[in-house]
């Protein structure tokens, strides 16, 4: 145990100080709030692009849209006008690259986001036989067991037992026993980052906001109902952030749907924490740049 | 192997019907509270920590129509299966088993030691109406019915609003309905019981918990645990005013803690507590 657990009286006490603030506090525990007066110049950058086509019946935009969306959020996230000089800023000709996806069957990470991917990691030089896309069976994959770099893409999910099915959660399939870093809601999974099949390996991180999910209800933890249609890419090097970023979104889309500030019923803690106690990545807003492409209507942040 | 011979999952399957409607099952899939994860990822956790023993998943499918899924838990018991389906009581009653909510295309139920969920992929009248009516018949096909928990006697009836009482086990559970605290201070676990309510009307409302363990000893760890961790400044006092202007008080005795959570007044708080204890020696006696 802790010193002092942290309990219901520690988010009166911030309610009492700042009440607009205190009603909010469990759903952002996600965040961190012991880091808001970071330096500007520490600030991670993050990039949300969004396109207003529609979406086909598996959710994603059509392939040409969302190639487009991802070359424009790489471009801008590495500063890099040409995509494949940018994606061979992030991949070498002789990396061996698993593109890590999640295959969840109501909101999949989508072919269309996939393959876009596949294209510009062969733009960048590696040859398709030294490429691989799964989720599930990351260990027994052959390219992903020899895997030297990762892209990392998932759509972020309302979730009964972590708060939100996040990036930093999508590597718990390279643990041999998921359900082992389940504890005190899922409070450690910035440390599957640590492990030998991922550690230091991630050149980008993608998370699909095509169609999120902000409320969970069943044991599917899904209803169509508490889907909408957001459109968007949020790209970052750095997982928590692009985490921290896509909660904001969740947790606006949850105020403007319940009409008041109702909390995730599990706080999204690991996201905090994967920034306070792993130092994977940054989860304040205020150190993060939030570039925004795109489509503007809707973006709720 | 059951008593009567029949394979538990046989049993539950045998529950569920063939089709709905238009609609024709597939193959039942078979899942253990080791193996739930594969189906439900990491919500397996809500339903292992109401013990589940087993779950029979059931697909029904007609072309051009919204799948529906039939999620039959084997609980192990009847506590367990009220216990889970109060984890989520949005929505509205559907009349279905022992107690049912149905919404957005989802119906959830229970009966005896089961529990049971009915899902279509997307609502319309038609699903609307073969979830409901495909529940009704799983619901039907389980020939007995369960005690909910005894520990629910313990809510004094006085302003308790019904459609909010709870039976949990752990902590993050717990947490998941009123966060109480990031540790484990109240010593949950699979081994005690516990039943949360609120009472009152909105703006006024307060909370209600009855946790019964395992022996008195460990009931009155638990108490000190609450007492160190969320009413350091307590000290012989049961009850404390909170940073909300509202009194929370703990007390012990038995196998018993309960604890109310922003009471108006700290007469209000002992009252309830009273009202409690005197319940469970009734309960005793």
């Amino acid at each position: 145990m802790s010193p002092k657990p942290v309990t219901r009286r520690d988010f009166l006490k911030v309610a009492a100080a700042a009440p607009l603030a205190g009603a909010a506090v469990p759903a952002v525990r996600g965040l961190s709030p012991s880091t808001a007066r970071a330096p500007a110049g520490d600030k991670v950058r993050v990039v949300l692009v969004r396109d207003p086509a529609p979406l086909g019946p598996g959710g994603a935009p059509p392939a040409e849209v969302v190639q487009r969306m991802l070359d424009d959020g790489v471009r801008a996230l590495l500063g890099e006008q040409d995509v494949v000089k940018a994606w061979k800023s992030l991949i070498g000709p002789d990396d061996v690259v698993g593109i890590k996806t999640n295959s969840w069957r109501y909101i999949p990470t989508t072919a269309e986001v996939e393959q876009a991917l596949k294209r510009r990691v062969m733009d960048a030089g590696v040859a398709e036989d030294r490429i691989g896309i799964d989720d599930q069976g990351v260990l027994r994959h052959p390219v992903f067991q020899k895997a030297t770099a990762l892209v990392n893409a998932r759509p972020m999910r309302s979730h009964y037992w972590s708060g939100v099915g996040s990036l930093i959660k999508n590597y718990i399939m390279f643990a041999p026993r998921p359900s082992a870093w389940h504890g005190d809601a899922c409070a450690d999974l910035a440390k599957i980052w640590d492990l030998p099949a991922v550690k230091g390996k991630t050149r980008l991180n993608v998370l699909v906001m095509f169609t999120p999910l902000f409320h969970s209800v069943g044991p599917h933890n899904y209803a169509k109902e508490y889907t909408w249609d957001y459109k968007g890419l949020i790209l970052s090097r750095d997982p928590v952030a692009a985490d921290a970023t896509g909660l904001r979104v969740i947790q606006a889309k949850r105020r403007e749907h319940f009409g008041d500030d109702r909390p995730l019923p599990v706080a999204p803690h690991h996201i905090r924490l994967a920034d306070t106690r792993h130092h994977l990545g940054t989860s304040d807003p205020a150190r993060i740049e939030l570039v925004k492409l795109g489509w503007a209507e809707g973006a709720m942040i | 192997m059951c008593a009567a011979g029949i394979p538990p999952s046989r049993r539950l399957s045998s529950y569920i019907p063939a089709t709905v409607g238009p609609w024709l099952s597939e193959a039942d899939r078979v899942y253990g509270p080791e193996t739930v994860f594969g189906y439900i990822d990491g919500a397996g956790e809500v339903y292992r920590s109401y013990n589940m023993r087993l779950l029979v998943a059931r697909r029904f499918h007609k072309d051009g129509r919204p799948d529906i899924v039939v999620d039959a838990f084997d609980m192990g018991a009847p506590e367990d299966a009220f216990g889970v389906f109060t984890h989520d009581l949005d929505g509205d009653d559907a009349g279905v088993g022992q107690g049912s909510v149905y919404k957005a295309g989802l119906l959830a139920f229970w009966k005896d030691r089961y529990f049971v969920s009915v899902y279509a992929e997307a609502e319309t009248d038609e699903t609307r109406a073969a979830v409901v009516a495909l529940g009704r018949e799983v619901a039907g096909a389980i020939p007995g019915r369960g005690e909910p928990p005894g520990l629910l006697r313990a809510l004094p009836a006085e302003g308790l609003e019904t459609r909010t009482v709870r039976f949990l086990h752990t902590h993050p559970i717990l947490n998941y309905h009123f966060f109480v605290a990031d540790e484990n201070i109240l010593l949950l676990g699979r081994e005690t019981g516990a039943v949360l309510a609120e009472y009152g009307e909105a703006g006024g409302r307060s909370r209600l918990l009855v946790v019964r363990h395992k022996s008195a000893r460990r009931a009155a760890r638990a108490e000190a645990s609450f007492r160190r961790a969320y009413l350091p400044e307590a000290s012989g006092a049961e009850a404390v005013r909170t940073e909300n202007g509202k009194w929370t008080a703990v007390r012990a005795w038995g196998r018993h803690l309960a604890v109310v959570f922003d009471a108006a007044t700290a007469e209000e708080a002992a009252g309830r507590l009273d009202a409690v204890k005197r319940r469970l020696e009734e309960e005793r006696s």
